[in-house]
């Protein structure tokens, strides 16, 4: 299945949206965006399924935080996943 | 050790929060917002947890307006300076700590005016004494929430009023409330509040913070490394990077992250509770000491934790460090970074004896303490 990176310009927002959506029971990874898809240099993403897309948009909609772009990754890839660090509600 | 010094940090701590700074230590090695390995994104995790716990306590709508700094003085700062450009006139109170009369007696020095709204000796600033400051070039009004001398709260939430409705913004000095009175910064239109991590927040020393709402955009009082847009010489605009430069104290975080867990579950009404009932002991026990002086509010109306004294004729230095020789009563004496406060309430010559009791304080701590200065007042 396509995977997306979807680039933010802060770590703090890709934070803020990662629970987000842990919240609406969707996990995603966050992770360093490769240097292909950054134009300003330093910059962090979420990796994510194509059918998670309506819902990233709508919570970045909710946040008002606009991605720097979006990207459909290659098939494979050699970053690791991360795992969630969130502590139960 | 009778600790009654909660009003410069607060402690002990709660449990887990010791274990919590060192499980960052141990295990979110590396620099979160700089790089995307396992450790320093559990890191980023771990703040933006602790982003989110302050913005629920502080009836903050969005997380990322949470700034953080190293104390309130830091926040302090950042908001006074970032706010305020020559031309610019500001008001505060007649009790404000040295952390807001020292940088606006800076600024005033490079064009900015500032007026104090004096205070009775109580220390509860009327608003119609604030009304009055306004000028057509008022950009800020900066409030100290609850004093840190004695314990006077000022009516934030009709300051707040007032300076909405002249398109004011509002800075709160939160040093003494946060943790220990409710806020809410939409209900009390506060558009700027600054906090410390360390005090009533229960966290460790070097934390802090800054909120910042969305109708007020003050300067970076300093540039850098924010780990986002590295490429561009511009600090970023958006929040918090705009006002986050440099590596954050993320053992630190991880232990206010904690300590905000432990205070929301326990609650702020039974905090306030406790410590309402201890400061009430003690001031009917100081009230009935001959030659004991209260400074403050009067009974009745509402305080914080914080209660300031004087032993007639007796150094306050001196009456501090007896208290230590003989019951081992950690408190303050002097005049508590807060020269304005004095003066309004007439200790600017000889400053105060200040007891602060904590969540953690018993009663009967208290009644050590009453009967140590009663043993003192005898001699004076």
């Amino acid at each position: 299945m396509a995977r997306q990176l979807a680039v933010f310009a802060s770590l703090n927002q890709v934070a803020l949206l990662k629970r987000a959506l842990y919240r609406e029971g969707v996990y995603v990874e966050m992770v360093r965006t490769p240097r292909c898809y950054s134009s300003t240099g330093c910059s962090f993403a979420l990796r994510c399924q194509t059918a998670e897309l309506p819902l990233l948009d709508r919570i970045c909609r909710q946040w008002k935080i606009e991605p720097g772009g979006i990207f459909e990754e290659p098939e494979k890839s050699e970053t690791p996943p991360d795992l969630p660090f969130i502590e139960d509600e | 050790m009778i600790y009654l010094d909660n009003a410069a940090t607060s402690w002990p701590k709660p449990p887990g929060v010791v274990r919590a700074v060192s499980a960052a230590l141990i295990r979110c090695a590396g620099n979160p917002g700089r790089t995307s390995h396992r450790a320093a994104m559990d890191g980023a995790a771990l703040i933006q947890e602790c982003r989110e716990r302050l913005a629920q306590l502080f009836g903050i709508a969005n997380p990322l307006r949470v700034c953080f700094a190293f104390n309130a003085t830091d926040a302090l700062n950042l908001a006074i300076k970032g706010m305020l450009s020559p031309g610019d006139h500001a008001i505060c109170s007649s009790m404000e700590h040295n952390s807001v009369w020292r940088p606006l007696t800076a600024l005033a020095e490079r064009g900015v005016e500032f007026s104090v709204a004096e205070a009775p000796p109580s220390g509860i600033v009327d608003v119609a004494s604030v009304e009055r400051l306004l000028r057509p070039n008022t950009r800020l009004i900066v409030m100290i929430h609850a004093s840190n001398v004695n314990g006077a709260i000022q009516p934030v939430a009709a300051i707040g009023q007032l300076a909405r409705a002249r398109g004011i913004a509002l800075l709160v000095d939160a040093a003494q409330s946060a943790g220990a009175i409710p806020i809410d910064v939409e209900a009390m239109k506060i558009d700027l509040l600054a906090f410390p991590g360390h005090k009533g927040l229960l966290g460790p020393q070097g934390t802090g913070g800054l909120y910042v709402s969305e109708r007020v955009n003050p300067r970076p009082l300093k540039e850098g490394g924010t780990g986002s847009e590295s490429n561009s010489p511009l600090q970023p605009s958006y929040y918090p990077d705009r006002l986050e430069s440099g590596t954050l104290n993320l053992p630190g975080i991880a232990g206010l992250n904690e300590s905000v867990r432990y205070l929301m579950k326990k609650g702020l009404a039974q905090i306030a509770r406790s410590e309402a009932a201890l400061i009430e002991r003690l001031l009917t026990g100081l009230a009935s000491l001959d030659r004991v002086t209260i400074y403050g509010p009067p009974p009745g109306l509402p305080r914080a934790s914080v209660v300031s004294f004087n032993i007639r004729s007796m150094d306050p230095v001196w009456v501090a460090t007896e208290l230590e020789r003989v019951a081992s009563i950690a408190c303050r004496p002097g005049w508590h970074c807060a020269a304005l406060a004095h003066r309004t309430q007439g200790t600017q010559e000889t400053g105060t004896v200040r007891f602060s009791p904590g969540p953690f304080t018993r009663m009967a701590e208290i009644e050590t303490a009453l009967g140590a200065v009663a043993e003192l007042a005898r001699k004076a």
